[in-house]
């Protein structure tokens, strides 16, 4: 308890040692008493004290009878309602769910991100009204823009409107949208004979979300890859070009490579936001047709106010989505430890 | 990147950017011109005119400026703290709080439901508040900490030379030094509390004037039987002000917003 460093009383700074570098790790021994622990605790008592009395919470219910609700008597359980989760095959579903639409979304984010930060770092006219244009998505919430896209993927909406323009699509008497001949020989050679151009079907219905989504968030991915973009050595492209390198090549060859850091970023940014994914599929599609495109969210959103609440089973859920949750968390902290280095606090110099 | 050296590869290029953001333009195009149809800009009229229109902007302004308020400050006191004060086994808050740095809201969902119908605070601004500054602050903390630790001790211990206590080197040395980060944490939190749809429609309700601008469009599902047309132009009421900001403000929102997805 002796307190070896003389920190006058009203201020907890350390006393300086004359030559000091980096941030707050602990020097010196501990002061009994902590004066700056006033600065953290409001803080920590919010979101910590909020979070984790949430999460104990939901463990107690997760072990109570699956179809626990409010007021009712709360027995323990046990892990009955976790196997009910491990056997039930919509929990399965919407994690394949999940996983296909973080892949999809993933992978069209980095390649469109990659182009659209390459051409508006060209010269090109208008620039500002397209990067406007590709990032205004971002900005507007989910669930305002939910109707539109409805209304975009309707039978008669403008996406069908386009495909029948372009000669893919004939309307029948009676306002039924089929395939015109080529395409639908095509889709049954390709084994996607079930594609029709009804959009919210149990076929079609999860693409429309990934689509969706991606529409709501290249704008992010664009912003990232554009602010790297800038922070490449002109001279490494400058001898690129030197050495005979076009456009593509380049692209391909020096400025790819340079944007490990920002990819990594991008994953993991996706697979929160495809654990989190609620808005979406709840407004666009309700999680269906036929939970054709049931993701976590919506399945235990479903689970507490469906046509009869679950709020055991709920918990469980929640528990598991949790535990998802956490492993990302957990990626995030060791690779931007790995990142950090040569990239210090990147996009966060503001 | 690309070399555009003739003004025939600019219009080239900038051909194929046009092509390539017509997907983007087709949401926007149809949001504006199913808002038009049928009686035209009369149903606008008909959703500005609806019982309690300004109510659903109201409800989100206070909900956002409480969450921006409270977060900041918080935010601001745990980076100093976390940063540049003694704390004992301060690493150990620390990744106690980073531990809920990707904490799904849907997860919350259930004890908060329960919790705040218990409590009496169902319905209240503070249901929707308290969450969502919650969820908020283990991430600004996170950035905002590592920008503070950037800033050179020096500063601090010359003002605690000239006498300042720590209350005075959190106003005079930390608060307008983090300023840029500031910017970076309001438009941040600013977009995911005016965004927010699920918590509250959850925990605020689906009664008449508790409803926040998200719920604006889809309010009239019910109300007029899933009339398109009133539903994409209180989508288009509903986005404005967003796009708005963002245009006005664009370089903040997309440096705030790029901020908040790397760390």
């Amino acid at each position: 308890m002796a307190a070896s460093v003389t920190a006058s009383p009203n201020s907890p700074l350390v006393r300086p040692a004359p030559v000091k570098s980096g941030g707050g790790a602990s020097r010196g021994r501990h002061h009994p008493t902590s004066p700056g622990l006033g600065w953290i605790l409001p803080g920590f008592v919010v979101a910590v004290g909020l979070i984790y009395f949430c999460i104990g919470y939901l463990g107690y219910i997760s072990l109570l009878p699956w179809d626990w609700r409010p007021r009712r008597p709360a027995t323990i359980e046990g892990l009955d309602s976790y196997v009910r989760a491990f056997d039930s095959p919509l929990f399965w579903t919407s994690l394949k769910h999940t996983l296909v639409f973080f892949i999809a979304a993933f992978v069209v984010q980095c390649i469109m991100g990659i182009i659209f930060a390459a051409i508006l770092h060209s010269k090109v006219y208008a620039g500002t009204l397209f990067k406007v244009l590709i990032f205004v998505p971002v900005v507007i919430a989910p669930a305002i823009m939910s109707p539109v896209h409805r209304r975009v993927f309707a039978v008669d909406g403008p996406i069908n409107w386009i495909l029948q323009h372009l000669g893919m699509i004939q309307v029948s008497g009676t306002g039924n949208r089929d395939w015109t001949g080529w395409i639908s020989w095509l889709l049954t050679h390709i084994g996607m004979g079930n594609v029709t151009p009804n959009w919210i079907q149990p076929s079609t219905s999860l693409w429309v979300i990934i689509a969706v989504q991606i529409w709501s968030s290249i704008g992010m991915a664009f912003i990232l890859f554009y602010a790297a973009m800038g922070q490449i050595d002109p001279e490494v492209l400058e001898a690129a070009r030197i050495d005979g390198a076009g456009g593509i090549r380049m692209l391909v060859s020096v400025v790819v490579p340079h944007m490990k850091p920002t990819i990594v970023a991008l994953a993991i940014l996706n697979a929160i936001t495809a654990l989190k994914l609620f808005d979406f599929p709840y407004l666009v599609t309700a999680g269906g047709p036929a939970h054709s495109s049931e993701f976590l969210g919506t399945y235990i959103y479903a689970q507490l106010f469906g046509v009869s609440s679950h709020y055991g089973y709920a918990a469980t859920l929640s528990i598991l989505l949790l535990i998802l949750a956490l492993g990302v968390s957990i990626m995030m902290s060791v690779s931007t430890r790995e990142v950090k280095p040569g990239h210090k606090a990147k996009g966060v110099r503001v | 990147m690309f070399e555009t050296r003739t003004r025939l590869a600019r219009v080239g290029l900038t051909a194929l950017l046009a092509v390539m953001v017509i997907p983007f333009a087709v949401p926007l195009f149809t949001m504006v011109q199913g808002s038009l149809q049928g009686r035209g800009w009369a149903n606008y009229r008909t959703v500005i005119e609806l019982e309690g229109f300004w109510l659903y902007f109201r409800n989100s302004i206070v909900i956002s400026l409480a969450t921006i308020t409270i977060v900041y400050f918080l935010t601001m006191a745990a980076s100093f703290g976390f940063s540049k004060l003694r704390i004992r086994s301060k690493e150990l808050y620390f990744w106690l709080m980073m531990g809920a740095l990707t904490m799904p809201e849907v997860v919350l969902l259930t004890p908060l439901v329960i919790t705040a119908s218990k409590t009496g605070m169902a319905g209240t601004f503070w249901a929707v508040i308290i969450p969502l500054v919650a969820l908020q602050i283990p991430f600004t903390t996170l950035l905002t900490r590592s920008y503070v630790d950037g800033i050179p001790d020096a500063l601090f211990e010359a003002a605690r030379i000239d006498g300042a206590g720590s209350w005075r080197q959190f106003w005079y040395v930390l608060v307008p030094l983090a300023k840029p980060m500031a910017v970076a944490i309001v438009v941040l939190v600013l977009i995911n509390s005016w965004n927010s749809y699920l918590l509250p429609l959850v925990l605020l309700g689906q009664a008449h004037g508790h409803m926040v601008v998200t719920q604006l469009p889809n309010s009239f599902k019910t109300q007029y039987t899933d009339d398109q047309t009133k539903i994409l132009a209180g989508a288009v009421l509903a986005a404005l002000p967003e796009i708005i900001a963002y245009i006005s403000l664009q370089r903040h929102f997309e440096r705030g917003m790029a901020a908040g997805a790397i760390k």
